[in-house]
């Protein structure tokens, strides 16, 4: 067995997902897949012209049940997630490069100590209610997520903020101040679940300014929206009327496509890839992003705190083999290391390849040879399990067992999660100092891997109150370079985001945030004839 | 008989009883609760305080069942842990749903089977007895998610795009406002279920016929058509609504992976989300209302072949 460089190539990609890959690849940022396979399909040609005004769209969204909300701050499954694009806009937004860019808020801007923030607003915002958007509904809508007693999805980000400091300077201008400095806070604004509602809110009557507005809600069955007609986009939305329905099964998903009772649907299982493919009239869209799968190894534990027994799991990581066989091609390598998208992302750490020697003895030196070690899996999200099995089988290669312990989900985040010894997770795309905050420090509420390295969390802190970009740079690449040489992630890659529509929906484009159909981003979409 | 009634159906409810207890030892043993279920990835401690304290997850486990059990003789169903709707509320259509799909699938595979069972019986060893045995094996032996898969692949998404693939929600929410979207469900039911009523039926015909009193009827002259409707079908049915029952008792329950694959708004898809979500009111409930329809079938059943037979009927 060779040494260095990629040893085992594994088996080769199989046949269909190279055609399937060749017809869905995307162009490149910026182009919509157009699935041009040149072989037996002739695809149905795309529209062109002005986007047409009206119509219905249907999308099949993965997941959901009967816990599904429609409240902005508290979106958890995918159909959730999907709502909240549509029925509210948040401060500050990713755009598909996964750039921070104005939304509500024209700006939003601190002094050089990253403590005093002041945001202002943008002019003749409208509710769907016919209320204009104004400084208190700001003020209300962080007063909500982050109340104490009823912490809601995006308190974890805004945990700086000092609630008390909130006020308003006038209509349109919000002034705050943070406990300690954090120049992430644009980055929490443009988060999906910190939507902008109004004053007096309430969940059950859900009011936003965005595209769309409240129908009608059928808990783990359909919603629907109508168009907003004073919405602050010019020209948008296109569409008059959108019906979100869950799919929990992708059996389903899939044939409610195919039949045509749907026009898009997100995550496309990689096992069907090829029948949707081979309907003229389908389009897949296919994104590369950074969402990441990572396994995680406890550091504090044995025999993962002994820090080359973590070097030896990275290098007997095949990492192309587990794109291959668990992405089916659709993804992109990782290099142990978080937020690729990041533009402070550490680029100069050399690519980690697999090097079974190396691994054998890094593992002889830590005296941890024939090491046996029970990873725990669950169907979490699409590829965890199957990533587990290919891992398992190369690390056999270096001498080590890898037990198997696949529980279902709810198991998975019972009163164990969190603390496994050896693990998956799965996260979206997000930057460095915002994933850091949320996973890798001390106090992080999802330190799967326990790491508390203290030269790593003073970087962090520091970076987070840097506003200078090169100083910060070169705080977060020490922080990446120190992650890169003794975390407890394994990052073998980042699935690409792939979804389907039927030809006729228009306007949907690539998007590297991992949130499927563009950032659900339906404002943007318009129906052919 | 009337004795033998009111002892039967103080068994059922002893039974529904036991049931919950059943279901609700067996929830509590899922690993997780209701919160870690509902807040999945998002479950922060202090997101997870919060909701259980909301959902007073923090009592006693008997202190729960009793409670429920308390609010249930009152015929309060309790609310859902998912989303805080009362749970009569929650199911009534679901079961509406449900309901319409097994009427159906009742209303087509029982008369069609016996029909089928008591052609055979009649034909036997003919071209038809043939065909029908091998389909009636042959699909005897595919789970029903293969049957309606390859219903789904026919009639849907491959060669003709005649029918609905999955349900998609009406307007009203009640599955009796769009036909169409019924047929191909209640197919898979009917081929699920179908296959043993015809072979008992057929087998059950075959040996009343033989019998010593059909062939004493025909000796007496009868036309064929007497000495079957008069003679031969009423004795067979007692044996035959046995397995029927059975069959249509195994809808309650086969409803679950139907109702999923074709992502039909009933209990069977309302039953796997609420396990999914620990949503223990929800769970209780479908789990007796399905225990109830067994045991109200197998009365049904039992009673069908009393009035059947008047041999058993008198010896009560």
């Amino acid at each position: 067995m060779p040494s260095r460089g990629r040893p085992i190539t594994g088996p080769s990609r199989r046949d269909f997902f190279r055609y399937v890959a060749a017809g869905a690849t995307a162009a490149g940022a910026g182009a919509v897949a157009t699935g041009c396979a040149g072989g037996a399909v002739r695809k149905a040609p795309l529209p062109s012209g002005p986007p047409r005004y009206g119509g219905r769209l249907r999308v099949g969204i993965v997941g959901g049940s009967s816990k599904d909300t429609l409240d902005a701050h508290a979106p958890v499954t995918h159909p959730d997630q999907a709502r909240v694009f549509q029925l509210y806009d948040t401060l500050l937004r990713f755009n598909d490069n996964y750039e921070i860019e104005p939304s509500l808020a024209e700006s939003v801007e601190s002094d050089p100590q990253a403590v005093t923030w002041t945001i202002r607003l943008r002019e003749g915002v409208e509710f769907h209610n016919g209320k204009p958007l104004d400084a208190e509904d700001v003020i209300f809508t962080l007063r909500r997520i982050s109340d104490p007693a009823n912490p809601q999805s995006g308190a974890v980000g805004l945990t700086a903020l000092d609630r008390d400091s909130l006020r308003a300077l006038d209509n349109r201008t919000v002034r705050l101040t943070m406990l300690r400095p954090d120049v992430t806070l644009p980055d929490q604004f443009a988060q999906y679940a910190n939507g902008i509602v109004p004053v007096g809110y309430d969940p059950d009557r859900p009011v936003g300014t965005g595209p769309f507005a409240f129908d009608s809600f059928e808990p783990g069955q359909q919603s629907v929206f109508t168009k907003h007609r004073n919405y602050w986009r010019e020209g948008e939305p296109y569409l008059d009327e959108l019906v979100i329905s869950d799919f929990p099964d992708d059996t389903a998903r899939v044939n409610a496509l195919l039949g045509g009772q749907v026009d898009a649907i997100d995550q496309v299982p990689l096992g069907l890839l090829r029948v949707l493919d081979a309907d003229p009239n389908l389009r897949l869209l296919e994104s590369q992003t950074g969402a990441w799968l990572p396994f995680t190894m406890r550091v504090d534990r044995p025999p993962f705190d002994d820090v080359r027994v973590r070097q030896a799991f990275r290098l007997v990581v095949d990492r192309q083999q587990m794109i291959d066989q668990v992405l089916g091609g659709h993804g992109t390598v990782g290099n142990d290391l978080y937020s690729p998208l990041d533009q402070m992302y550490n680029s100069s750490l050399p690519q980690r390849t697999r090097d079974v020697a190396k691994a054998r003895r890094l593992l002889k030196e830590a005296g941890k040879e024939n090491l046996s070690v029970e990873l725990v899996t669950s169907p979490v999200a699409a590829g965890t399990v199957e990533a587990a099995q290919v891992f398992a089988q190369q690390a056999a290669e270096a001498g080590i067992k890898v037990g198997i312990r696949r529980l279902d989900p709810g198991e998975f985040f019972g009163d164990q999660y969190l603390s496994w010894d050896f693990a998956q997770d799965f996260w979206f795309t997000r930057n460095f100092l915002s994933q850091a905050g949320n996973g890798s420090l001390p106090e992080s509420p999802y330190n799967e891997t326990h790491w508390a390295h203290p030269e790593f969390t003073d970087l962090v802190q520091r970076a987070r109150a840097t506003t200078d970009p090169a100083a910060r740079r070169e705080l977060i690449w020490r922080a990446q370079q120190i992650e890169w040489e003794s975390g407890g992630h394994i990052i073998w890659g980042f699935p690409n985001q792939l979804d389907a529509h039927s030809v006729r929906v228009a306007g949907l484009g690539v998007d590297r945030s991992g949130i499927p159909l563009n950032s659900y981003g339906f404002r943007r979409a318009w129906l052919a004839r | 008989m009337t004795r033998l009634l009111l002892k039967r159906i103080l068994l059922g409810v002893l039974i529904l009883w036991a049931v919950s207890v059943v279901v609700f030892l067996a929830t509590q043993a899922l690993p997780g609760d209701a919160a870690r279920a509902i807040l999945g990835r998002e479950a922060t401690p202090e997101r997870l305080a919060a909701l259980r304290e909301q959902l007073q997850l923090g009592e006693p486990l008997h202190v729960q069942y009793l409670s429920w059990l308390g609010n249930l003789v009152q015929l309060d169903l309790g609310t859902s842990f998912s989303n805080g709707m009362p749970v009569s509320e929650l199911l009534g259509e679901r079961l509406n749903n449900s309901l319409a799909l097994m009427l159906c699938a009742t209303a087509i595979s029982v008369p069609v089977a016996l029909l089928a069972g008591t052609y055979s019986a009649l034909r036997r060893d003919k071209a038809f007895d043939h065909t029908t045995s091998v389909l009636t094996l042959v699909l005897a032996a595919l789970p029903e998610f293969v049957v309606g898969i390859v219903l789904v692949l026919v009639f849907s998404t491959g060669a003709l795009n005649l029918l609905p693939a999955v349900y998609v929600m009406t307007e009203s929410g009640s599955a009796w406002s769009d036909p169409v979207q019924l047929v191909l469900p209640t197919m898979t039911m009917v081929l699920a279920v179908s296959p043993y009523m015809v072979r008992i039926m057929r087998a059950t015909m075959i040996e009343v016929l033989e019998s010593e009193y059909v062939q004493q009827a025909r000796l007496k002259g009868l036309p064929e058509r007497t000495v079957i409707l008069r003679h031969a079908l009423p004795n067979s049915i007692g044996p035959v609504a046995q397995v029927v029952a059975l069959q249509l008792a195994w809808l309650a329950g086969g409803v679950v992976i139907v109702e999923f694959l074709f992502r039909f708004p009933g209990i069977g898809f309302a039953l796997v989300d609420a396990v999914n979500n620990r949503d223990l009111p929800v769970v209780q409930t479908l789990a007796l209302a399905i225990a109830a329809v067994y045991i109200v079938v197998n009365l049904l059943a039992d009673l069908v072949s009393l009035a059947a037979n008047p041999k058993v009927r008198s010896a009560q």
